[in-house]
């Protein structure tokens, strides 16, 4: 008997959206990259992690619990709890960068994230706040279906099982969305702040945060070439959603954007994680997918199950 | 070829999309039964939400969510403001064989990214100036590392201060940034002094044992 066909709703129209097979390279490619860049942000800490959670290092006293300088009070830890706790968040990370225990690895690295971003106040960034989140997006999908030691060994157990080229869309849908929901935040925070007359980007590149670059560009620009960049960046940040909805802007969304990050991590000094961090996730998510195809050296059509 | 029926960690998707006919769509199996995937994806919408709301400056999540989630959704709004100056932390230490404050490089003392705003000195004045008793605790650190380092050179106390280095109109040409000791800013560079330890505690910690 045949099925009736399923009735068209807002409900279904929105659940085969979230539903749709992407590429399974873009999981994979956040799930290599994105722990790279987050331990690479963490290593000028973890180098130092007896200093950063122990009391061996300036430790900020317990502020009364209703301080939003310190979100939740942790108290110190021994020397070596912190050495352990560094070397767990290396090998975790690094495990979830190869695929290997995928699901274990991104909740333990996902766990100590957050543990290290509400353990120190001091040392927590944007990038520090972002890092569980997207740990914990790579533990609740299937991220180590293929390019990871996971897959590998499956394949070595079992030769003639296929091999994936596709995963149900709603990690990459979070991603996509999170981006837009980030930049259209980070527009109209800035819209309401001083972008729009004052000289925002001109004034940040004085301080140590100064690079090489930023200071030739502050000898090079002229004045009235900061506040284009400024208009540039508000219109880019501000209708984020619309340029990445419309398939005919998305490519072009998509190098504005990168050139933006790339722009911010080369003046910023240390910007640059919180810049690849986002162009991260900006390729993983939006990349087209030829590109992204190519980027993994996947034939795009059928061969998929002999050659993967 | 129609799609085969993967085993082990691939298999059909939840509700999967019908296969191409070229049969190269292999769906990853997701591992979280579909109840719980559903409820991860609205906490996902939720969280992507407050994001923006955060950095639109909608207050809902800072009204119902308490400070540890909150903390986790205070992402978007980058720096919404101009600098008025470049803001440089110091300390001076309260020397006990000169009876003088002079400057103190602290920076040996938070080898964390020492040389850049996200030195924890720098993170410690920046969040804490105006709170008396992070202040006291960063007093008491910086005496205790000045001392253990260089008893030579003991400190009974310190002043915390910051300057305040003009930022030049957009498009004037000007030196590359480095760190000067304090004596080489100009008197136009504005200091602020945010906490002195009370000379009391000065003289007491400078006759402790070990003192010269």
């Amino acid at each position: 008997m045949k099925r009736p066909p399923r009735e068209v709703t807002w409900r279904t129209r929105f659940e085969d959206w979230l539903n749709a097979p992407q590429p399974i390279e873009r999981l994979a490619l956040a799930r290599i990259l994105l722990p790279l860049v987050l331990l690479a942000f963490q290593s000028s800490r973890l180098i130092h992690a007896d200093h950063w959670l122990s009391p061996i290092g300036f430790r900020v006293p317990y502020l009364g619990g209703h301080d939003w300088r310190q979100p939740l009070y942790i108290p110190p830890v021994s020397p070596g709890v912190a050495w352990t706790v560094a070397i767990l968040t290396v090998a975790s990370g690094l495990a979830l960068a190869a695929g290997f225990f995928t699901r274990a690895s991104a909740g333990l690295f996902a766990a100590l994230l957050a543990y290290l971003a509400l353990a120190d106040r001091l040392e927590a960034f944007t990038v520090s706040k972002l890092g569980p989140m997207l740990a914990l997006a790579l533990c609740f999908s299937p991220s180590g279906a293929r390019y990871g030691l996971d897959a590998w060994r499956r394949r070595r157990r079992n030769p003639a099982a296929p091999i994936p080229t596709h995963v149900s869309g709603g990690v990459i849908r979070f991603f996509q969305v999170f981006l837009c929901a980030m930049y259209s935040g980070a527009g109209i925070a800035k819209l309401r702040g001083d972008w729009l007359g004052g000289d925002v980007l001109w004034s940040h590149l004085h301080d140590n945060y100064q690079t090489t670059i930023s200071w030739l560009l502050v000898r090079a620009v002229p004045g009235w070439g900061w506040q284009a960049l400024q208009y540039l960046s508000l219109i880019f940040e501000t209708a984020a959603p619309l340029w990445f909805a419309l398939p005919w802007t998305r490519r072009y969304a998509v190098l504005a954007g990168l050139g933006m990050h790339a722009l911010i991590g080369l003046m910023f000094g240390p910007v640059i994680w919180f810049a690849l961090l986002m162009s991260t996730l900006l390729v993983s998510s939006y990349l087209p997918e030829a590109w992204l195809l190519r980027l993994f050296r996947r034939p795009p059509a059928a061969r998929q199950v002999a050659t993967g | 070829m129609p799609a085969r029926k993967p085993s082990g960690a691939v298999s059909g998707a939840a509700k999967p999309k019908p296969t191409p006919p070229d049969g190269a769509r292999v769906m990853a199996q997701p591992w979280l039964p579909p109840s719980v995937r559903r409820i991860v994806a609205v906490l996902a919408g939720l969280y992507a939400l407050f994001v923006w709301m955060d950095g639109a400056g909608i207050g809902l999540p800072d009204a119902i969510l308490p400070l540890p989630l909150r903390f986790f959704v205070q992402e978007a709004a980058l720096f919404p403001h101009s600098a008025r100056d470049a803001i440089e932390w110091r300390a001076e230490g309260w020397r006990c064989d000169l009876g003088r404050f002079e400057e103190l490089d602290v920076r040996p003392f938070f080898p964390i990214r020492r040389d850049d705003k996200e030195s924890r000195f720098y993170r410690a004045m920046f969040f804490h100036y105006r709170q008396r008793r992070v202040l006291e605790a960063l007093d008491e650190f910086i005496v205790e590392q000045q001392n253990r380092a260089h008893p030579e050179a003991r400190i009974g106390g310190v002043m915390l201060l910051d300057l305040r280095i003009p930022i030049p109109p957009p498009g004037t040409p000007e030196r590359r940034y480095e760190r000067l000791p304090l004596t080489d800013y100009p008197q136009e560079v504005e200091r602020k002094y945010w906490y002195v330890t009370a000379s009391d505690d000065r003289t007491r910690r400078c006759e402790e044992p070990g003192a010269p």
